[in-house]
């Protein structure tokens, strides 16, 4: 929004608004609502509770726990967003001595690092990781510890850890130095490749941490509009895998983000005909890739209705697939239709919550609440209320600028 | 229709919000794939261990409701790290706005007081310096009426073509409750930037003329050069010339798939530079070869940024170098391949008569010019010689003799041929460099 130069004609008198039609807050009143598939009644990931973490249900394996104490909790707690309960359940362990073997000290503190920078306390996060010894050192190698770990050899350091180490300067705004960590890590993990030929095991997992660690690059340099780089980097992602839909559309969105109109349309054509044989993704989502890069053809071309036509196909097939709602909502919005723009995005936060529940969408449906009302502090507000019951304990509120 | 002095509060007010391309939201996200997380990262080297990983990770995803954050924690692509979902972005702010673009804008008049308001007339209009843009004008056809929380809604574009402050007028002319006439005016304003500066050099060797041109960038934004074309005047053919080793063929192997490095100037003082080689037109007649119109063309350049939001620019006309072709033309062809101080040495040299009319005798001697100093080359033994007279488009070679009496590199100049009918006096160009050796 740019200021209004006028200053008298604003009028701020406090009437009150006419509320959109479709209320969101009737969305988490009633927890069952959101999660109607779990059939345990027990604690859901909308109660937010911190300091009751929720028991593994009976049914669910506690097999992770053979790896480490208490690990399938962690796992579960993880996939719920629930990152308070899991620092607190970190703290308990640790106090309570219940962490025996070195390896789970070193789990649960990248559970710790991986928590604080969640919750957005990346400072505590950097604290923590410098307490650590040097990665390759003795201390994190099984064969350290023979009577813990007998026939085991190599390390034990997890290598979501050593990727934090690398991420969390950037979250402290030093850039420079996670890229240059992350460069590393990225020669590191080409060393191990190397080292371990021959286990076609572990190759394969090394590998899958190569694609990892130059995808996070990628993010980082193409953020940065760094279209250089990221073209040769987008490139031996390619290299290494061609037949790949998703990411050879990725190749299309950052031709598009740069101004390559025709070169992101020949990708996409190239993507449109890929059979779907590496079995990467669905039937289902491989349809609606292919419709969802038509779709930003036709935004490009200003044929907003086109576009909305094929995000409907996309949603109709998959009605999670946020893409192609958020996408659809604002091509409605520049078809001129932004109630009907509000209504899309308000109907999916209310079926497809924790789908749907993401900053970005968030922050373009409070764009629209902007510019629709005048009083639009009240229907923020609304949202935000909402927002507060449902979402994870990582979501980022000041998306709603309110 | 009367507007009361005192208008107290509006019913109406106007929402803006500038409607350039979305842009798609790249964010690396902190999404992990669990065997790096939930095991030691050697921990799968021994087989069983890694079986045995597979299995626990599966059960314990099994139960998994797909109602749950896994998404924003779990990685389930390989490329997701890269954080580019496909997800657009509305803009977050104004922005810049530069020449050649088109300023397009959502804006919507609200009704935020407690009743009706009828007969709504609306016009949007950009205001320059120079001019008035009338964008919408809703008088013809008035909106009947606009509930109270209603809104009536319209999107406008513009392609900017003046440099400087604009204001986007929004103005509103209503009944409202009370039946009063009202008018609401709003004013956005916005300054046009300059997008780009082309800067030229032309350079002439022999019959075929160089444009060099470096377009720099002002804007914020690094830009897609979509076309950059150069429209010769008509009195000229262009051809661009490239760089063959940059342009990288596609490489075989993955089918095409990558593309050629595209040409982005990069945001605030990126350059890139263009080179066009400039020939007469084939069907230039030979009048047309001595006046030499001095203009050589213009450049049409298209650049594009996010989502192909497009900008247009055309130059103003490109001068070259005056190509004054001179009736006489004369030049040094040879001279000895070591030159001594104080040795005399023969230069051959050439006089062509460029008109379609006889021309001359001529009368080659040094020029006399207002200094005294004694010219570092100058002519040995007789000071003037007699050339006869030269038919149309004729040419007659023939032999100075001359002497340097200074070292090192040394110009031959100030050689003249007078037309000794029409007294018309032509110079030695260009003045030829020689080395002079010592003894």
């Amino acid at each position: 929004m740019f200021s209004d130069s006028s200053p008298a004609m604003d009028p701020t008198s406090p009437e009150s608004e006419t509320r959109p039609e479709i209320n969101p807050s009737s969305a988490a009143t009633n927890p069952a609502a959101v999660q109607p598939i779990k059939a345990t009644p027990e604690a859901t990931a909308f109660e937010s509770t911190p300091s009751s973490f929720a028991d593994p249900p009976p049914e669910r394996s506690n097999s992770l726990d053979e790896l480490t104490h208490d690990l399938s909790s962690l796992h579960d707690l993880s996939t719920r967003g629930q990152w308070e309960a899991i620092l607190d359940k970190i703290s308990q362990s640790r106090a309570l001595f219940l962490l025996t073997k070195p390896h789970e000290h070193l789990t649960y503190l990248t559970y710790q690092v991986i928590a604080l920078t969640k919750l957005r306390r990346s400072d505590e996060a950097s604290h923590e990781l410098n307490s650590l010894h040097d990665f390759d050192g003795e201390h994190y190698r099984y064969e350290s510890f023979p009577e813990i770990y007998p026939d085991r050899k190599g390390s034990m350091v997890p290598f979501s850890l050593r990727w934090m180490y690398a991420l969390v300067p950037t979250r402290l705004g030093n850039r420079q130095e996670g890229l240059d960590r992350l460069y590393t890590l990225l020669d590191f993990v080409r060393e191990r490749i190397k080292e371990k030929e021959g286990n076609d095991d572990s190759v394969e997992l090394w590998k899958k941490r190569e694609i990892f660690v130059m995808s996070c690059l990628l993010g980082f340099h193409l953020g940065h509009k760094e279209f250089g780089v990221s073209l040769e980097l987008i490139k031996e992602l390619i290299k290494r895998d061609p037949l790949d839909p998703v990411l050879v559309s990725k190749l299309g969105s950052v031709q598009m983000q740069f101004g390559d109109i025709e070169g992101a349309k020949a990708t996409f054509d190239r993507v449109e005909k890929m059979s779907n044989h590496n079995g990467l993704v669905s039937e289902t989502q491989f349809k609606n890739l292919v419709g969802r890069n038509k779709a930003l053809v036709h935004v490009v071309a200003k044929d907003y209705a086109a576009a909305v036509r094929e995000y409907e196909e996309c949603i109709e097939r998959d009605n999670s697939d946020v893409v192609a709602v958020n996408n659809k909502a604002l091509c409605l919005m520049y078809s001129r239709d932004l109630s009907d723009a509000i209504k899309v995005m308000e109907s999916a936060l209310e079926r497809v919550p924790t789908a749907a529940l993401n900053e970005s969408l968030v922050g373009n449906l409070c764009s629209m609440y902007e510019l629709a009302y005048v009083n639009h502090t009240d229907v923020k507000r609304t949202l935000n209320n909402w927002i507060a019951r449902v979402a994870p304990d990582d979501f980022d509120s000041s998306c709603t600028r309110v | 229709m009367s507007t009361s002095a005192t208008q107290g509060p509006h019913s109406l007010a106007f929402r803006v919000m500038r409607l350039c391309k979305p842009s798609f939201h790249v964010d690396p996200p902190l999404r992990i794939d669990p065997f790096d997380l939930l095991a030691g990262e050697d921990f799968s080297d021994d087989p069983t261990s890694a079986s045995l990983l597979r299995r626990h990770l599966s059960s314990a995803e099994g139960v998994d409701s797909d109602l749950s954050y896994r998404n924003r924690f779990l990685i389930n692509h390989p490329t997701d790290p890269i954080g580019l979902s496909g997800l657009l972005l509305l803009p977050q702010s104004f922005g810049a706005i530069y020449l050649g673009e088109t300023f397009c804008s959502y804006i919507s008049v609200n009704n935020s007081s407690t009743s009706e308001v009828r007969d709504v007339t609306i016009k949007a209009e950009i205001q320059t310096e120079r001019q008035r843009i009338l964008l919408l004008d809703t008088s013809k056809s008035p909106v009947e009426s606009i509930r109270t929380g209603g809104r009536y809604d319209f999107i406008v574009e513009h392609d900017v073509k003046e440099l400087g402050a604009h204001t986007l007028v929004c103005s509103a002319l209503y009944n409202d409750a009370d039946g009063e006439r009202k008018y609401l005016p709003q004013f956005f304003k916005f300054v046009v930037a300059n997008p780009l500066s082309v800067r030229t050099k032309v350079r002439v060797v022999k019959e075929t003329t160089f444009l060099e041109a470096c377009i720099e960038n002002h804007t914020k934004a690094n830009l897609f050069m979509d076309q950059v074309d150069f429209e010769p005047a008509k009195q000229w053919t262009a051809l661009r010339l490239h760089d063959p080793s940059s342009q990288h063929p596609p490489s075989s192997d993955l089918g095409g798939i990558i593309p050629n490095p595209p040409v982005i100037i990069r945001s605030g003082g990126g350059i890139h530079n263009y080179l066009y080689k400039l020939v007469p037109s084939a069907d230039v007649s030979g009048q047309t070869k001595f006046q030499g119109s001095s203009i050589l063309g213009k450049f049409q350049i298209t650049w594009r940024t996010n989502l192909g939001e497009p900008g247009r620019l055309q130059t103003q006309q490109i001068l070259g170098a005056p190509v004054s072709r001179k009736e006489i033309n004369m030049r040094v062809v040879e001279v000895p391949t070591t030159i001594h101080l104080n040795r005399p040495f023969s230069a051959s040299l050439n006089l062509t008569n460029q008109t379609d009319r006889q021309l001359g005798p001529f009368e080659v001697s040094l020029s006399q010019d207002e200094s005294q100093m004694e010219k570092p080359v100058a002519i040995n033994g007789l000071q003037k010689l007699m050339l006869p007279r030269l038919e149309a488009f004729g040419s007659s070679d023939f032999q100075l003799n001359l002497i340097a009496s200074k070292l090192g590199v040394q110009k031959i100049g100030g050689i003249t041929a007078l037309d000794t009918r029409e007294k018309k006096t032509y110079e030695l160009v260009p003045e030829m460099e020689i080395f002079v050796e010592s003894d």
